[in-house]
């Protein structure tokens, strides 16, 4: 009677934790293969939306679920590398071009375009908006020597973001204290360039989410010009990474991307009021 | 990207609670052995467990995620961005806390207490009884707090769990992606919820322990 | 039901300083064997080595004839025939009935046997009236009578008692007495009785022994101790010339 207590919590316990793990395995499809497809996106990609309407449309057609998880472009990448996820959607091409040639990838199918723009503070010291192409608009930036923030994780952003500074002939390494670096995503990115009166590139969609939660920023550069395209691509993961890779739903689903359905919803699709996406279907799946 | 509220909060309880219960199950009884030790073998002991009680979160789920990761040493179980994943990563966070907390009650029981039960004739499955009867307050503690550092951490669920739609969705991640979204009011209220279950849990706890104590 | 105890040129010292030095006694099964001598002389030294809870230097002791054993479950049998209280008891959380009744658990009572007992114990010591009573509720005086009741509830064949009256008004001091008196008559159990006070040693003991400086002194039946001792130092002791 004195010493039953502690065995008998024990046994209680572990009976639990017996059930709990049980309920927890099925909760997470231990021993079976996942009923989804599991895709690797960006937060920026998540951020601007699409991806709600157009998922739900796949699995209408087709009746395959599509789940994804929202990383920063280089852990997208990375968790295809790994096989932790079936597919990769990303807007990196020069990242992504590493990918295929590493083996990654079982093919590529271009998706769409956005567009990155310059916003800055209201009162825009360096005159960015007097700028007629993203290069010029840098030049001035930096010239002036106005607050910058730049996203600096290896984003699709980022990587664009150093692309323009090449081709203005600069080396971001030799930039003072106006050059900052959040290493986080376009949301919390812009946030701080509102906070801080600062300029910063972002894509489109983000920024017509975000715009009324930043009052102290606006656009100021609006190209076309090819530099500041951001195209987005879905890249399917080569099976020979992991067996349980679902290869053939994510090619299906890599297609299905680049039919009339999906083009039609990604053409049409509107982040408060603006049309930020250009259908650009095309690639090898 | 928030889910069903309710689907949220109930994968938060189930994650957080199975990870306690896990941690409970692992430390409770290996703290009242160790904490019965001779004082001197224990320094060692301590010192290791001080530092993992510093262990941040978001380094375990690191840890955890490298090992579930199909690309890792158990990434045959498929446990990546699962919720039995998330409870993983969090027993990692628990169990250092129980079980130094437990170590402790259980060495500050007093001397005499265990005397006595020598002197009675206990063995010492029967001393072990003995002492977790003495400290069981003390034990449910430990519990607490566990619970309390599981059911409020972000890092660890969300580096294992990733925060997916209808999967492993939990109330802290909730509010981190409320916060990146500039969702703000949203994430105001996801806390709140979360304060008000934790004081549930607490309050729940509470009245076992007083029925300990009497 | 009983024990002998033999202690043959027992030593112990603390931290270099010498307090047992070569304590020699003979305790006859049945028999109320008091120790008396000042504070520090090493009695409750004496007592902790009987009951195994500290290693002797050097000397033997020996318990109806044959050492401690080594191994861990005679001597676990062994630790089992024996009990102790002290002055200090510190007993569970809990009722008195579980107090009272964690010896007989310990060793595999249960049931209505387990019950009859402890409220056989209780009667003894006169708290049955207490049984569910929460220990946080009593006084010193019924603590101690408590504490006794659960250290010889399970009919051990040595008991060690440790100035285990020492604190407590006359009242609980003589309930004590009696309820020793009365469970060594009925169940023959050796008792060793250390205490400060002469004459709860006379007014118990069958033999008195005196410790003093490390040794035993003087070691005679209750009457021949007081009335005719053969050393000097028992005869200051008993008169109180020798501090406590």
């Amino acid at each position: 009677m004195h010493f039953d207590a502690p065995r008998r919590v024990l046994a209680i316990l572990v009976a639990l934790v017996i059930v709990l793990v049980a309920v927890g395995a099925l909760l997470s499809n231990v021993g079976t293969t996942r009923a989804f497809i599991l895709m690797a996106t960006t937060t920026s990609t998540r951020d601007t939306g699409l991806l709600s309407v157009l998922l739900p449309g796949f699995q209408e057609d087709t009746g395959i679920e599509v789940r994804y998880v929202a990383v920063g472009t280089g852990q997208a990448l990375d968790a295809g590398r790994r096989g932790d996820v079936d597919v990769v959607m990303v807007h990196a091409p020069p990242l992504e071009d590493r990918f295929l040639a590493e083996g990654h990838g079982v093919c590529r199918n271009a998706l769409m375009f956005n567009r990155f723009i310059i916003v800055g503070p209201v009162a825009d010291p360096a005159n960015v908006a007097a700028a007629s192409s993203a290069v010029e608009a840098f030049q001035r930036i930096a010239q002036n020597q106005s607050r910058f923030e730049s996203r600096a994780d290896n984003s699709g952003t980022h990587v664009k973001e150093l692309e323009i500074w090449n081709l203005a002939g600069l080396n971001v390494s030799s930039f003072g204290v106006w050059y900052e670096r959040t290493s986080q995503g376009m949301g919390a990115t812009l946030t701080i360039a509102n906070e801080r009166d600062a300029y910063t590139l972002s894509d489109d969609g983000t920024w017509f989410a975000r715009e009324g939660a930043l009052p102290f920023l606006r656009t100021l550069y609006v190209g076309s010009e090819p530099v500041v395209r951001n195209d987005y691509s879905i890249i399917p993961v080569n099976p020979a990474i992991h067996p349980t890779i679902q290869v053939e739903k994510a090619v299906a689903f890599a297609r299905w991307l680049v039919g009339v359905r999906a083009q039609g919803v990604i053409a049409s699709f509107a982040v408060n009021g603006h049309r930020i996406f250009t259908p650009n279907p095309g690639g090898n799946c | 990207m928030a889910g069903d509220i309710v689907e949220i909060t109930l994968l938060s309880l189930f994650v957080s609670g199975t990870s306690t219960l896990v941690a409970t199950a692992i430390a409770v009884p290996l703290g009242i052995a160790l904490g019965l030790r001779e004082v001197g073998s224990q320094r060692l002991l301590r010192n290791i467990l001080f530092t993992l009680y510093g262990l941040p979160p978001v380094l375990a789920g690191l840890l955890v995620f490298l090992l579930l990761s199909r690309g890792g040493p158990l990434g045959f179980l498929g446990l990546l961005f699962t919720p039995l994943g998330m409870v993983i990563a969090q027993v990692v966070v628990v169990t250092p806390i129980v079980l130094g907390i437990t170590m402790s009650v259980v060495a500050t029981v007093e001397a005499k207490i265990k005397d006595t039960s020598v002197v009675l004739g206990a063995d010492s499955g029967q001393l072990r009884a003995t002492v977790m009867r003495e400290a069981a307050a003390g034990i449910l503690t430990a519990v607490m707090v566990g619970f309390g550092r599981a059911i409020s951490e972000v890092g660890a669920v969300f580096i294992v769990g990733r925060h997916i739609e209808g999967q492993t969705q939990v109330l802290t991640t909730t509010i981190i992606t409320d916060i990146e979204q500039a969702a703000y009011a949203d994430a105001i209220a996801i806390g709140i919820i979360l304060l008000l279950i934790a004081g549930l849990v607490y309050s729940l706890l509470y009245r076992l322990q007083e029925r300990t104590l009497q | 039901m009983t024990m002998s105890l033999d202690v043959d040129g027992l030593r112990k010292s603390f931290n270099g300083r010498s307090v047992l030095r070569g304590v020699d006694l003979r305790v006859k099964p049945g028999e109320i064997f008091a120790v008396i001598g000042p504070s520090g002389a090493g009695k409750t030294t004496l007592l902790r080595i009987v009951d195994l809870l500290l290693p002797a230097e050097a000397g033997a002791i020996t318990y109806d004839g044959r050492e401690a054993p080594i191994e861990a479950a005679p001597r676990l049998a062994l630790r089992r025939r024996l009990s102790m209280v002290d002055q200090n008891p510190r007993l569970f959380r809990g009722t008195v009935f579980y107090n009272v009744s964690y010896g007989l658990c310990v060793r595999g009572f249960e049931g209505p046997e387990l019950r009859l007992r402890s409220i056989q114990a209780l009667e003894t010591i006169g708290l049955l009236d207490r049984l569910n009573a929460r220990t946080t509720d009593l006084s010193a005086g019924e603590a101690q009578r408590v504490a006794f009741a659960r250290a010889v509830v399970f009919h051990p064949d040595l008991v060690l008692l440790d100035e285990f009256t020492a604190n407590l008004d006359p009242a609980n001091v003589t309930i004590l007495e009696n309820a020793v008196r009365e469970f060594n008559r009925a169940t023959g159990t050796t008792v060793i009785l250390v205490t400060h006070d002469m004459f709860q040693a006379k007014r118990l003991g069958r033999r008195i022994a005196l410790l003093f400086d490390g040794h035993i002194v003087e070691d005679a039946p209750v009457d021949q101790f007081f009335e005719n001792p053969r050393d000097p130092r028992t005869r200051a002791f008993v008169r109180g010339e020798i501090a406590y």
